[in-house]
């Protein structure tokens, strides 16, 4: 990986001079992002930097205070909801199945309300997905409150993926996993990307993520964005970035980079 | 894939005349995927070999590119296909794909008998558990009682404020609005027989010795079984519950006792308020429809009714209270895990309070009538 590289190319979603403030507290002050087809893209921040605000101003669900966000060229805003569904996939951090019905009704459910697919083409369709995600048929049928939380997170990746998005926006994709699924959850994501061409953007602290997957990282740091690529980053005097880079945590994730990179 | 865009979802299927090749143009994705299966659903007629071109495919999706495997499988050519589409292809091609298990559907009359017997089990186990509750209930108030520590009269008065004081509003006005439709419906009735005045009667001694203390009970079961419910559900979908415990308290005694104590020691005193709430809505109907001043009303009344009618209602407010506290509480004791576990309960724990409390005042009735008071 890490060979693409993704320049001069037109966003395909760009946030212009973001500013979102919740009271008196400013989050985000004229913030500018643009995210180019194809790539993955990690945003990192401290907690309460912010990171969640953002991937809500980019899905359209928070409307910024001032700033735009141009999806397509469009404005988020003006785009009819059937459009976005096929153009977005969201997966949220806590997976937000639906838990009245089983994994394969929440893939359904999308396909279902956007296309006039009979029933049968729909669960071809559902079981797909399941596949691509790593799950098996028989888990289809199973209800998310008997989910494991991995088996979970690849769930709603089913369902993000449900009307093929060209973005995947992801929230802490692998929190609350161990660390072998939190593996496999980056390298289903890796493959999405390379396979399906689908443009990732990631919100997390998990470093190992970042530093393994994503080819840009955006950090969140005193309601300003940076963005560079990690070794960029790796050189930045800015004392957050530099202590979130080469604090004790970062070492072993270092470690899983160049592993990685050495196989890959 | 890339140059896919909303306005080029359009296919257009070109069969050739021998039946033997086809072509694909334009976007094969889950928008028109109904079109292509219609088109090729009984494509190629009599051999079965045929090719398919698609090199003027602008663009592909997962559920186009397994429809595509379908096809391949079927032993059709797909020919001109661009390596992004390929790759793509391949993809999905090689997930080990299944269909989704059938679950076996059980006949309707045989649903109907499973939930019969569901029912009749899980009200088996509803009536032990809350017998167990109050039992346990009962001796952690009686432990309380005699370790005064254990009595927690801060939270015993902030339960008594939230479920009396901030209920006063709501239950006046409900006491006024029965004793007046009470009041109207007397009048009508009563009227014919020239007997409307006993109108009065009638009001203030259905108010005090029933409809006051129901009315109290189903609006505190709304409101404050069901808020026993959520908040103690709360805390156990969250653990807190269960950090109590690590923590060396004891649930019952934290949790319980002060809900139970403050409801028994409301609800008679909210009874009191609906009471005299009803017999002040008696006065306007009487001051309205009847031509009674409120001098006379109260002259009235007092002929009317007596104390032991007044007793009748309020001794049932702490019996009510207690049930009503205690199945609010059990049922936030017995949420499990998720938060929709938590609404399960608390609707559970209102229908099953109004109901206990309704059952219990009908069996009051018969009791009262069977000992004359």
């Amino acid at each position: 990986m890490n060979t693409r590289t993704p320049g001069r190319a037109e966003p395909i979603l760009s946030a212009r001079n973001i500013v979102n403030r919740f009271g008196k507290q400013e989050v985000h002050d004229r913030i500018s992002l643009d995210i180019l087809p194809g790539e993955i893209i990690g945003i990192a921040g401290g907690s309460g930097s912010g990171k969640s605000v953002l991937l809500k101003t980019l899905t359209g669900l928070h409307r910024p205070n001032a700033g735009q966000v141009l999806l397509n060229g469009k404005r988020i805003d003006t785009i009819a909801p059937a459009e976005k569904a096929s153009l977005i996939g969201v997966l949220f951090q806590q997976g937000a199945l639906f838990s009245s019905l089983s994994v394969a009704q929440n893939i359904m459910l999308p396909i279902r309300e956007h296309t006039d697919l009979p029933r049968e083409g729909q669960e071809k369709i559902a079981a797909m997905k399941l596949a691509l995600a790593g799950l098996s048929a028989d888990s289809g049928i199973k209800f998310p409150s008997e989910l494991s939380g991995g088996m979970v997170k690849r769930a709603a990746l089913a369902r993000a993926l449900a009307l093929d998005p060209r973005i995947l926006f992801l929230d802490e994709p692998t929190s609350d996993l161990d660390p072998l699924m939190a593996s496999g959850i980056d390298a289903l994501i890796q493959r999405l990307n390379q396979s399906l061409g689908i443009t990732v953007v990631i919100v997390t602290h998990d470093l190992t993520t970042l530093f393994t997957i994503c080819q840009r990282i955006a950090v969140l740091v005193d309601k300003k964005i940076t963005v560079a690529t990690l070794d960029k980053l790796m050189r930045s005097n800015q004392p957050w970035v530099h202590e979130f880079l080469h604090g004790p945590r970062a070492q072993g994730a270092m470690a899983a980079r160049k592993h990685s990179h050495g196989n890959g | 894939m890339a140059s896919q865009s909303a306005a080029s979802s359009s296919l257009t299927v070109a069969l050739s005349d021998e039946g033997t090749s086809a072509a694909l143009q334009g976007a094969l994705d889950i928008r028109t995927l109904t079109e292509a299966e219609r088109s090729l659903a009984h494509w190629p007629k009599k051999r079965k070999s045929g090719a398919i071109d698609l090199s003027g495919l602008s663009s592909l999706d997962t559920p186009g590119a397994l429809f595509l495997c379908g096809l391949r499988n079927r032993g059709i050519e797909l020919t001109g296909i661009s390596t992004e589409h390929q790759a793509l292809l391949d993809l999905v091609c090689g997930l080990n794909l299944k269909p989704l298990p059938r679950q076996a559907s059980i006949p309707r009359w045989q649903q109907v008998i499973i939930q019969l017997g569901k029912g009749a089990d899980d009200a088996r186990h509803d009536i032990v558990d809350i017998i167990t509750f109050v039992g346990r209930a009962a001796s952690a108030i009686g432990n309380a009682l005699i370790h005064p520590r254990g009595l927690r009269l801060p939270s015993i008065s902030r339960h008594i404020e939230e479920t009396g004081i901030h209920a006063l509003p709501i239950i006046g006005l409900m006491a006024i609005m029965i004793s007046i439709v009470i009041g109207y419906q007397g009048v009508a009735q009563l009227r014919p027989y020239g007997g409307e005045d006993f109108t009065i009667n009638l009001v203030a001694v259905s108010m005090l010795r029933e409809m006051g203390v129901l009315i109290t009970a189903i609006m505190v079961a709304g409101r404050s079984g069901s808020a026993f419910a959520a908040e103690i559900g709360v805390m156990k979908a969250r653990d807190e519950v269960d950090a109590l415990k690590v923590m060396g308290m004891d649930t019952m005694e934290m949790l319980v006792v002060p809900r139970l104590i403050a409801l028994v020691i409301t609800l008679p005193l909210l009874t009191f308020f609906s009471d005299i709430m009803g017999l002040f809505g008696g006065a306007m109907i009487s001051r309205f429809l009847l031509d009674v001043s409120p001098l006379q009303y109260v002259d009235r009344v007092r002929h009317a009714v007596d104390v032991s009618d007044l007793f009748v209602g309020l001794v049932k407010a702490p019996l009510f209270g207690f049930l009503i506290a205690v199945i609010g509480c059990m049922h936030g004791l017995r949420v499990r895990g998720s938060a929709e576990s938590v609404g399960q309960e608390t609707t559970r724990a209102v229908v099953k309070s109004i109901f206990v409390v309704i059952v219990l005042d009908a069996l009051f009735s018969i009791l009262f009538e069977k000992l004359g008071i």
